[in-house]
């Protein structure tokens, strides 16, 4: 016996078929796609067994990978495995590839998504700073038709996203790496592999002349939401990659930052982090020149 | 309580299963097929006692709703791993440097071994074998002899590829 044995399971063939069930209350269902934090919750008892579950793997609508232009859409359905060694995900977005590969293990990876990554909603999710740095949108649909959201609106708070009970998350849009543009990812955690974030972020950036010519970087663990650390941004664009500008983002992004203590770690050494990482970031970007 | 019937491909030969399919597919290996070799350790996907390869992917079955994987599915479990050529490589040189102790966390750790060497170009450096078994715990060994047998077999496997090219 398992305490799921009584959860009705659905299979559908299509997305069209998919947001049927998620339209009609009476056949609306938990959807389920790597299962690697739903099958957790539910076995443990933390959660308690869905009436109805929706199994998203088998739907091709959401396993696309492909650059159009200067957009890298990626599937909700892809798995981190298939990120980290997808070279269209290298090229357009290294820092997303790289996140991928220290989440979990190789067998977390190879069943983990990154739509159910975005879609369980933790500011410990390790798929949201790399994409926040790409300016991603979030593509969700429902019977109703499709609707595409900046991420940044689309993570609202600690595990609530703007999405309707009827809409399923079907694929993101990024804006693939420019030309002489360089990213990077970053993660701390208890030990380098199967631990949860204490603090990780990414940037993207660029250098013109030992000058920061762009600088957009995301951290995640430091708010209810991963965030965008949009002053520390604003200051450093046009200033000279040199000691005195390493010292002072580092203050601000500690600054600008209002983490939590958790189990995971305190509020202080995060900021701490948050500000290493920071300076990290603009170290690696002087470097990339 | 209802159930799902599906086709596999496991170790190479077809079984035609009827289950609930909210169970997990750790239970379905073992209650149902009755291949006991995968063990259940932590039950929450970070001991990697349970890994099975899917689809040529290693993955944890006690994070797998069984109702997911569909018809058709190659599942590979240590009893089909001991088959191959490369698991019996992996086999023999475990032993061969005492990398088993307890051994309970042992077909998963070479379920990880196999996925690592059977993949596409393995990079067989320290590093990258310490991450090929990151999702893969062992209370006994240490996990130095773990790595030492796996870049052993690893090593005799890559020599073998060169005497085919010939």
């Amino acid at each position: 016996m398992s305490n799921l044995d009584d959860t009705e399971f659905l299979e559908p063939a299509t997305l069209a078929e998919a947001l049927r069930f998620m339209a009609d209350e009476s056949t609306r269902a938990v959807p389920l796609a790597g299962g690697t934090d739903l099958m957790v919750q539910w076995e443990a008892g933390v959660r308690p067994p869905p009436s109805r579950v929706l199994n998203l793997k088998s739907l091709p609508e959401l396993a696309e990978l492909r650059a159009e232009g200067d957009t890298l859409i990626i599937g909700a359905g892809i798995t981190h495995a298939a990120l980290r060694r997808s070279p269209l995900v290298r090229k357009h977005a290294p820092a997303l590839a790289d996140a991928a590969a220290t989440v979990g293990g190789a067998q977390i990876q190879a069943l983990g998504t990154i739509g159910g990554s975005i879609g369980n909603a933790s500011p410990a999710g390790d798929m949201a700073p790399s994409l926040l740095v790409a300016n991603a949108r979030a593509e969700v649909a429902s019977i109703h038709g499709s609707r595409t959201i900046p991420l940044t609106q689309f993570l609202v708070g600690y595990r609530k996203l703007d999405l309707a009970a009827d809409e399923l998350i079907i694929r993101f849009h990024l804006d693939a790496l420019p030309a002489e543009y360089c990213e990077g990812w970053r993660k701390l955690g208890p030990r380098a592999a199967q631990a949860i974030s204490k603090v990780m972020g990414s940037y993207r950036g660029k250098q013109e002349g030992g000058k920061v010519a762009s600088f957009a970087v995301a951290l995640g663990s430091v708010a209810p939401t991963a965030i965008r650390l949009r002053e520390v941004e604003q200051w450093v664009v046009g200033r000279k990659l040199n000691a005195d500008t390493l010292r002072e983002a580092e203050e601000r992004a500690s600054a600008e930052v209002k983490p939590i203590a958790d189990i995971r770690s305190t509020a202080e050494y995060r900021q701490w982090v948050s500000g290493r990482l920071v300076r990290g970031f603009l170290e690696h970007l002087a470097s990339a020149g | 309580m209802k159930t799902v019937i599906r086709t596999w491909i496991v170790n190479g030969k077809k079984y035609t299963v009827e289950f609930p399919p909210m169970r997990r597919l750790l239970d379905v290996i073992r209650e149902t097929l009755g291949l006991k070799g995968t063990k259940e350790g932590c039950g929450e996907g970070e001991c990697g006692a349970c890994s099975i390869l899917l689809n040529h992917e290693p993955v944890t079955s006690c994070l797998i709703a069984a109702g997911q994987v569909p018809d058709g599915a190659e599942i590979l479990t240590i009893e089909g791993l001991e088959l191959t050529h490369e698991g019996q490589e992996l086999q023999r040189m475990y032993v061969a440097k005492g990398a088993a102790q307890c051994g309970f966390c042992i077909p998963g750790m070479l379920v990880a071994s196999y996925a690592h060497v059977t993949g596409d170009h393995p990079d067989n450096s320290d590093a990258a074998l310490r991450e090929a078994h990151a999702g893969n715990i062992c209370r006994c060994t240490g996990y130095a002899k773990i790595i030492e047998a796996v870049s052993a077999a690893a090593e005799r496997l890559s020599h073998e590829d060169e005497d085919d090219d010939t």
